[in-house]
């Protein structure tokens, strides 16, 4: 009996110590992700790399991030490396982070292309992937808890505001045929799937008279200008990454062709970028989302977007990499992923993921609120259809047009 | 049945890839001419063309941006500060490259490592982002070419390939150096025991190359719209695709490789867009299939 007794103190003491040795906490958390420093995804990586690391350092200037499992502050420490927006690296890289370095949260590049090689992977090793933006919609279905979309609406439900205006309000302006043109990837490939099936399902007496996926390093769009206006549409929609925005918005300029109406998705996500490339003649009228950094959203965690880009302006004097929707989303990652560790019941990936669930609704940050579905989609703030209008100062200015609560103005249909 | 608006569409679609593709390609033979001339000469190959035609073509962006230059003067300001600077890089790197055991295999090796240096070097001093020049620094507005409309910006950059391409038809064939440099490309040890100063031909020709590729660059933001310093990478595979289908070692056949390239690309744009990228390399495999030595390649050893 005394024997007995005595081995099941020693279990319990066991097993005390154990949790005591699980609740140690760690000197650092290792925040491990890359980045494409070069080639055709680097205007949008660097961004949001480059704002993920301005809340990081401001994280450890502060003493690192508040981790409830451990009831303190621990630094953090980034294991980053360039992939060189090669999808094949990316892949060997983003293993290398879970097998080698061993780190406490994966975050993947930014966008879908550098993101879809990190998905399986990340599911594979059962590591919870941090999608950044990511919002290609087969990443996530409900069988995958190991993924979480932080700072863009999944592109499933993004294009709905631009599809809604074409149903709605279109008719009336006099919108009935419609053209696009999309960039086969998972981004805008799912973004043009979206607008198919808005558009389809609406029954507005709007159709797509011309429907084209060309591959994603396209640069020499005469050719599919001159097949657009042979269409003859009554609005034009092209989705594809900032080159393609860039190259397609210059061969327009310079062939001399003009549409009613033009919407394009990087004129609204880096409009420094695109006004620096195309010029601000060739941004006029042009139909974009609004994104964040043009948009006040009152946050209730984190800087407020004045603060942010002066801060943005401070850290990144040189002006390589411009201040836009990019730079707002890496520097959301961090919040949001600072009150999921505040969260957190542990560093287990599951945990981290119930905590991400914790948050959700909750957190309203300078990107909007983040809210994310079963599967870890983003459905919170959905960007409004806007549309970029001369400011009377040689520069362009964004006005709100729809959904009609949060317009700014009117859309100005057809183009001049 | 051929009077439908269905087929008159046909019809037009197709003449317009056709005459875009001329134009297109006309661009894509300046591309190649410096790289073939390079290979042609010293038979070694410039894995960094790609690269110092980026480099080219962010000189003439800051010579907008800051002096409102034309591309035009940009232009053959480069291909005169190219060719200079293309002395010392070939005195230092070439001749002792052509006395090793391999040297086109060599070539490869330090002319890759010299890719990657500038491309890191012009990350740090320029960026990631993407850069243009605006159109307009060049031409306005569209032009009609055969009653197809076309940017006036790739009127003129096909109209300063085709200038480069008859300068080099020129010097070949008409200039006592043209004459010296044929016979280099024909069979170097023989040009060295007739007294030939090789490597004085060979860095003049280096020269050449590199300004080539420079005026290219000056040209790439009116005709691939964007410059980055990644861009040399995709630039290089494809200039050896265009005078791999011309013909390796023969500048002038890289004339008909560009055209083919530009025509076959944009063709498929025209009805398979999804592998209109893909396209340009089924020729090439086709071409080597059928004539292994390029389109041109009997000619170059008749040269």
């Amino acid at each position: 009996m005394f024997r007995r007794s005595l081995l099941g103190l020693s279990l319990v003491a066991l097993l005390g110590f154990g949790s005591a040795l699980a609740a140690e906490a760690p000197s650092e958390i290792k925040l491990g992700t890359l980045y494409a420093s070069s080639g055709t995804f680097a205007s949008i990586s660097m961004p949001v790399h480059l704002g993920l690391k301005l809340w990081m350092d401001q994280k450890n200037a502060e003493g690192g991030v508040f981790v409830r499992a451990f009831n303190k502050k621990i630094p953090l420490k980034m294991v980053e490396y360039d992939d060189q927006s090669n999808t094949a690296t990316a892949a060997t890289l983003y293993n290398q982070l879970i097998t080698q370095d061993k780190v406490d949260v994966l975050i993947s590049d930014s966008g879908s292309v550098l993101t879809s090689v990190a998905v399986p992977i990340a599911r594979d090793h059962k590591m919870l992937l941090i999608d950044q933006t990511g919002t290609g919609a087969k990443f996530f279905s409900p069988d995958n808890p190991y993924i979480v979309l932080i700072a863009d609406p999944v592109s499933s439900i993004w294009p709905k505001p631009l599809a809604d205006f074409l149903t709605h309000d279109g008719p009336g302006l006099g919108i009935k045929r419609v053209a696009m043109i999309y960039a086969t990837n998972d981004f805008t490939g799912t973004q043009a799937a979206a607008v198919r099936k808005f558009v389809t399902e609406a029954k507005a007496g709007v159709e797509l008279v011309y429907d084209e996926g060309i591959p994603t390093e396209t640069s020499n769009y005469t050719v599919y200008i001159n097949k657009i206006q042979s269409a003859n549409p009554d609005a034009v929609i092209h989705l594809g990454y900032a080159t393609n925005d860039i190259a397609f918005l210059r061969s327009l300029a310079d062939s001399g062709a003009q549409f009613k109406m033009l919407f394009a998705i990087y004129p609204g996500l880096e409009t420094e970028l695109l006004e620096k490339n195309v010029g601000a003649k060739g941004l006029e009228h042009v139909f974009t989302y609004v994104p964040s950094s043009e948009l006040e959203y009152k946050p209730d965690f984190g800087m407020t977007l004045t603060e942010y880009k002066d801060a943005w302006h401070k850290k990144y004097p040189d002006g390589k990499v411009e201040f836009g929707f990019n730079s707002v989303a890496g520097y959301t990652t961090g919040l949001v992923l600072e009150k999921a560790l505040g969260e957190t019941a542990s560093l287990d990936q599951l945990d981290l993921r119930k905590a991400f669930d914790a948050v959700s609704g909750k957190l309203k940050t300078i990107d909007g609120l983040f809210e994310i579905d079963a599967t870890g989609a983003q459905i919170g703030s959905l960007t409004p259809l806007g549309q970029l209008v001369p400011d009377g100062k040689g520069s362009i200015k964004f006005v709100s047009i729809y959904p009609h609560d949060t317009a700014t103005g009117k859309p100005v249909y057809p183009a001049p | 049945m051929l009077s439908s608006p269905l087929a008159t569409e046909i019809v037009n679609g197709l003449f317009f890839s056709l005459v875009g593709g001329l134009i297109y390609g006309l661009y894509f033979s300046l591309i190649g001419l410096g790289l073939n001339l390079i290979f042609g000469v010293m038979r070694i190959v410039n894995l960094a063309h790609g690269d110092f035609l980026m480099l080219g073509a962010f000189a003439a962006y800051f010579a907008f941006e800051f002096l409102s230059a034309s591309p035009i003067v940009s232009a053959l300001f480069v291909f005169a500060l190219f060719a200079l600077l293309a002395f010392p890089l070939y005195y230092a790197l070439v001749p002792r490259l052509l006395t090793a055991r391999d040297p086109e295999m060599l070539s490869i090796i330090l002319f890759f490592g010299l890719s990657q240096v500038i491309q890191a070097l012009a990350t740090i001093s320029f960026g990631t982002s993407e850069h243009s020049i605006p159109g307009r620094a060049l031409a306005v507005g569209p032009m009609a070419i055969l009653g197809q409309s076309f940017p006036k910006t790739w009127v003129i950059s096909a109209g300063v390939s085709a200038v480069a391409v008859v300068g080099i038809y020129l010097y070949l064939y008409r200039t006592r150096i043209g004459y010296l440099t044929r016979a280099v490309m024909v069979h170097r040890e023989e040009a060295v025991s007739t007294g030939i100063d090789v490597h004085r031909v060979s860095a003049i020709a280096f020269g050449i190359g590199l300004g080539l590729a420079a005026v290219a660059g000056v040209f790439a933001p009116f005709m691939l719209n964007v410059i980055t310093p990644a861009m040399g990478v995709d630039v290089t595979i494809t200039s050896f695709t265009v005078i791999v289908i011309g013909s390796l070692g023969n500048p002038l056949g890289t004339v008909l490789g560009g055209i083919l390239y530009g025509v076959s690309y944009m063709v498929m744009q025209r009805y398979l867009s999804s592998w209109a990228n893909l396209l340009p390399y089924l020729v090439l495999i086709a071409v080597l299939l059928v004539r292994p030595s390029g389109l041109l390649g009997r000619q170059v050893r008749r040269a």
